[in-house]
């Protein structure tokens, strides 16, 4: 319990803390708070559509279709897949192995790119067709809900490219690796709640139709 | 023979650092203390400029068709008063004593992310800054402070939002949200790790004294009720320059969209606002009581129970909007069973000083000002959650009576009692008592002539937010009478910061523990060194300092926790 004169010693170390660090705990509820922001998205998206509903689901696109389904779920099947990579890195580098967490950020960063880019596609597509944030609350809705999803896998990447580059400095060990830990944790929390995106704005419309 | 000369050892000039001079260290801190006396100052500082706006609209409404503002600035420094008591004064200072105090309480070196916590404090102060900057624009926020969206929005065929309200104020206001709100998602989180992960060997949760249960409780409510003012904030801003269509009923969106998201935010903000409070009051009363505090497990988990509740109540502030009978009757009978674990903190605390050897020092005197007013507000809240009665009186200063009643005769009693309690571990000075019981006395007749009345005007049917009124509808006298009220709270606060100001230059010597505590701030330094604790204590009872005094009679030798 006591500390010798000159000797730094941690929080963790005079606190005996046992099992997680406090960092990621601070992740934790922080990606908790993050969550509920997505929860009262996904909140108002339906509060909207309830609003408008006349017997079924009455978020449709100008032309009277409903969203494309196929493409948003090959699109998904990527992100979730990008998970693995992102675990991983976070596995090797807890037991020193560089090369591999290098790999796995690098693989998590490109799949992470190409949903991205799967993203924007579609968003053209439904430009294209006079979908926009200014057609009815659905626009408004559609855009701000699957937008501040694709916000947060940007900062994703963002943050994970920073871990490369660091990474690739040589700043982790297997002891010292906190930045890797909390984006992984990021990134999984991001490919988490997209569950919850998609089957709100496309899967369950394929529900309510007449 | 050799000759010794001696030489001077060259003195090595160099510029100091700028985290080595005085300035310097209190802008580069990490250290909880100093960032808490930071927060506290700021929270001061607003609270006069708040104090300020109230006494404008006091003396505009002092008489009958007043003109000592225009209706455009009315609106502005209502608003402004709302938003800056709330969000730059209460919940800062708030924060500051949770800073200051409970890492101390839990015996602890700092708190867990020590400068993620000084980032919190700067982004308070520049979003104030920034809030308040609005005023020289002339463009301060106007929509009240819970911003309704018709009046921040679209309100017939303007095509958009920006060309209908097409000033800065609502702009103002929805950045400077956002951002305090990423100040209080990194306050709490770190005050939720730090309590959970960093307290003294041997104190469990049920060991932790009540104002860190409090701030415990305080800090999830913050971390789960923000996401939603800050996802309708963001609506907001999408609506008024993107173009979107949110709260506009004409293209699909609804204009109520803003209120069930901004009040499931607002009512857990509400106990945001008072549960610190309770704590310093479950701290104050034990202390100069000379009793254990009684009922702790009760006043404890009935903060929980406050908190799971507060999430479930909201809609009671749209009772007048036209929601279905079976959502009024849910959420009328939610509040109404949030006034169960508020009495029992009351009874809590009634017993607490009950039998005991009480010294009316200043901080229980604020803290028995606490419960009785805060037991008044209670009750109109209580009497609000009929919603037949809730007709009658929603939007009238009724209302405003009510959040008064709770928010200064509750939360800022409270933070008078925590102030005048800790005031001597922050300073190593004590404050004058004598000055003290005149702004006690000040305030409390100052806050019922100025608030009780509120009920009764509110009855006879006066809105609250209008600009001015006739002179035939029978409010004058209560108007005027409200007014001279207010005069005397400004007067009250004019006494408190005299005395702060006296009592820092010129107070007597506080000594380590002037009160005879119970708690482990009081064992350490005032003010306190650095590292708070040379070596960490180790915890037996809910009164730790209290067993290291008396190690006769110590609680750990008679109590089961």
């Amino acid at each position: 319990m006591s500390t010798t004169q000159g000797e730094p010693i941690t929080a963790a170390t005079e606190h005996q803390l046992a099992g997680r660090s406090l960092g990621w705990w601070g992740m934790i509820f922080f990606i908790t708070s993050e969550a509920l922001i997505f929860a009262n998205l996904i909140a108002a998206y339906l509060y909207l559509e309830i609003r408008n509903m006349g017997g079924h689901w009455a978020f449709k696109l100008p032309s009277g279709d409903y969203l494309d389904v196929v493409f948003p779920l090959i699109n998904t099947f990527i992100l979730l897949a990008s998970s693995i990579p992102a675990r991983f890195a976070g596995a090797s580098i807890a037991r020193g192995n560089r090369r591999n967490m290098v790999l796995g950020l690098l693989g998590t960063i490109v799949l992470g790119s190409i949903f991205l880019g799967g993203q924007l596609y579609e968003y053209t597509n439904l430009f294209a067709s006079n979908f926009t944030i200014h057609y009815q609350a659905f626009g408004s809705a559609f855009y701000t809900l699957t937008g501040f999803h694709g916000l947060h896998v940007t900062v994703g990447i963002l943050f994970l490219l920073i871990c490369l580059i660091r990474a690739l400095r040589g700043d982790f060990t297997a002891k010292n690796h906190f930045a890797v830990q909390a984006g992984e944790m990021y990134w999984h929390f991001v490919d988490f709640v997209w569950i919850f995106v998609v089957s709100t704005v496309y899967l369950l419309p394929l529900l309510l139709r007449p | 023979m050799a000759t010794r000369t001696i030489v001077e050892a060259p003195v090595v000039e160099r510029r100091k650092r700028l985290d080595e001079t005085y300035i310097g260290e209190w802008l580069m801190t990490t250290d909880h203390k100093k960032i808490g006396v930071m927060y506290m100052l700021t929270g001061f500082f607003f609270f006069l400029a708040g104090g300020v706006e109230a006494l404008l609209i006091r003396t505009q409404l002092a008489v009958p068709n007043g003109h000592v503002l225009s209706p455009e600035v009315y609106n502005q420094v209502f608003t402004m008063h709302g938003t800056t008591m709330i969000f730059l004064f209460v919940m800062p200072t708030l924060t500051g004593f949770g800073n200051f105090v409970v890492p101390l309480m839990i015996g602890a070196r700092d708190m867990a992310f020590p400068r993620l916590n000084a980032f919190g404090y700067w982004m308070v102060l520049f979003a104030g800054i920034f809030l308040s900057s609005s005023f020289l624009l002339g463009q301060a926020p106007n929509g009240g402070w819970f911003n309704y969206a018709p009046l921040s929005e679209l309100t017939s065929n303007c095509g958009n939002a920006v060309m209908c309200t097409p000033a800065l104020n609502e702009d103002f206001w929805l950045l400077g949200i956002l951002l305090l709100g990423i100040s209080s998602i990194a306050g709490s989180l770190n005050f939720v790790v730090t309590i959970l992960k960093m307290r003294a060997p041997g104190m469990t949760i049920n060991r932790m004294p009540l104002f860190t249960w409090m701030t415990l409780i305080t800090a999830f409510l913050l971390l789960f009720a923000i996401p939603s003012l800050t996802a309708a904030s963001v609506l907001e801003l999408l609506d008024r320059h993107l173009g979107a269509h949110f709260y506009q009923f004409a293209a699909g969106g609804d204009p109520l969209l803003w209120q069930h998201l901004f009040w499931s935010f607002g009512h857990p903000e509400v106990y945001i606002l008072i549960l610190p409070a309770f704590g310093m009051i479950s701290e104050v009363l034990p202390v100069f009581s000379r009793k254990p505090i009684f009922g702790y497990t009760f006043i404890a988990w009935s903060g929980v129970a406050i908190g799971f509740l507060s999430f479930t109540v909201w809609a009671h502030h749209m009772f007048a909007v036209g929601l279905p009978p079976i959502a009024q009757a849910f959420f009328a009978t939610s509040t109404t069973l949030i006034a169960i674990p508020t009495a029992v903190k009351i009874f809590n605390w009634i017993a607490t000083i009950a039998l005991g050897k009480v010294s009316l020092k200043v901080p229980m005197l604020f803290a028995c000002g606490f419960i009785a007013m805060f037991l008044i507000g209670g009750l109109d809240g209580a009497a609000l959650a009929v919603v037949p009665f809730d007709y009658q009186v929603t939007d009238t200063y009724f209302v405003v009576s009510h959040l008064h009643y709770v928010l200064f005769g509750g939360t800022v009693f409270g933070i008078f009692a925590g102030f005048y309690y800790w005031f001597p571990k922050m300073s190593g000075k004590l404050m004058n008592e004598r000055l003290g019981q005149i702004q006690f006395w000040l305030m409390l007749i100052g806050i019922n002539l100025t608030f009780f009345s509120m009920h009764i005007l509110g009855l006879l049917g006066m809105p609250r937010r209008v600009y001015t009124y006739p002179d035939n509808l029978g409010w004058n006298e209560i108007n005027l009478l409200q007014t001279v009220g207010a005069f005397m709270l400004g007067l009250a606060i004019m006494v408190f910061f005299w005395n702060l100001i006296t009592s820092l230059r010129s107070g007597l010597p506080a000594g380590d523990d002037p009160w005879d505590a119970y708690t482990l701030e009081w064992d350490t330094s005032s003010p306190p060194v650095h590292y708070n604790f040379l070596t960490i204590p180790t915890v037996r009872s809910r009164r730790p300092f209290y067993d290291m005094k008396n190690p006769d009679i110590a609680d750990w030798k008679t109590a089961t926790h």
